[in-house]
């Protein structure tokens, strides 16, 4: 079971593994706290890794990603 | 006296530490622990076989009643033609020879085998020992991606074997970050020991 019931995550979706191994990369560099794991069973994504974040730090994610020019496929909130 | 663990609802790896709790203060006495996910009926029987308790298995509604005693009362049990007794197995052994999951494009051998790690937190059954061997080591010393899910896997009673030639070869001996330094003798018997031995 992941970690701690009271920490909350989010996803980010991506369309290939080499974006979410970029994904990891420039969020690593604007220094949050990410880690690649398998796609959660509920989501549905062609690629099969997805970036996990702590749910608080969602608009800082986006902001990585987006001054990074990346495109997400989606970002969800794990339940 | 059936002493009764409600493990409903309880996220892993709670059902086991109630359950590990009962059997401890049980005595010979039986317990019947009651779980509603197919990993927490899983991991619990697991435990309790390893522990050397009989396991009787009763579907109820959504939930699974786990009658867990040391002789006679599953068999009752099976009598009555309420529950099926589950087999007595090996140990399962998770033999990691390698950082990296699979062969041929090393960066994606890492993301597969950080994943596979990740994902033995969240699949059933739950394994007894892990034995990282050769650059498997490398996962199990400061700075590993995965040293979080390993944590997790200790948690829940997960075994972790380091071999010590092999931290010792790649100068990481003074790093190991989680689980035992092994040697062959004791890594040896672990793989012959093994009801199943998995390579990811």
């Amino acid at each position: 079971m992941p970690e701690n019931k009271t920490v909350e995550y989010g996803v980010v979706l991506f369309r290939s593994v080499s974006h979410a191994l970029r994904g990891e990369r420039v969020t690593q560099e604007a220094g949050l706290k990410v880690k690649l794991i398998p796609v959660p069973r509920q989501f549905s994504s062609n690629c099969g890794t997805a970036l996990r974040f702590l749910w608080p730090d969602e608009v800082a994610v986006r902001l990585a990603l987006e001054e990074a020019r990346m495109e997400v496929e989606a970002i969800h909130r794990l339940e | 006296m059936t002493k009764i663990v409600d493990a409903r609802g309880l996220a892993c790896p709670q059902p086991v530490i109630l359950t590990k709790k009962a059997l401890t203060e049980a005595g010979q006495e039986p317990v019947t622990t009651i779980v509603d996910s197919p990993t927490a009926e899983a991991n619990v029987s697991r435990m309790a076989q390893k522990a050397g308790w009989q396991v009787a298995v009763e579907a109820q509604g959504d939930a699974t009643y786990l009658h867990l005693s040391r002789e006679g009362t599953a068999a009752e049990n099976l009598a009555l033609g309420r529950a099926k007794v589950l087999p007595a197995a090996g140990p399962l052994v998770v033999f990691i020879s390698s950082d990296r999951m699979g062969r041929g494009i090393d960066e994606l051998g890492d993301i597969l085998m950080r994943a596979f790690l990740h994902t033995l937190n969240e699949v059933a059954p739950l394994p007894d020992t892990l034995v990282f061997v050769n650059s498997g080591v490398r996962l199990v010393v400061e700075g590993s991606p995965v040293l979080e899910d390993l944590q997790t896997l200790a948690d829940q009673g997960v075994d972790i074997l380091a071999c010590g030639t092999c931290l010792d070869y790649v100068e990481l001996s003074e790093k190991v970050a989680i689980g035992t330094v092994s040697n062959m003798y004791d890594i040896a018997e672990t793989l012959l020991g093994a009801g199943k031995v998995v390579t990811p």
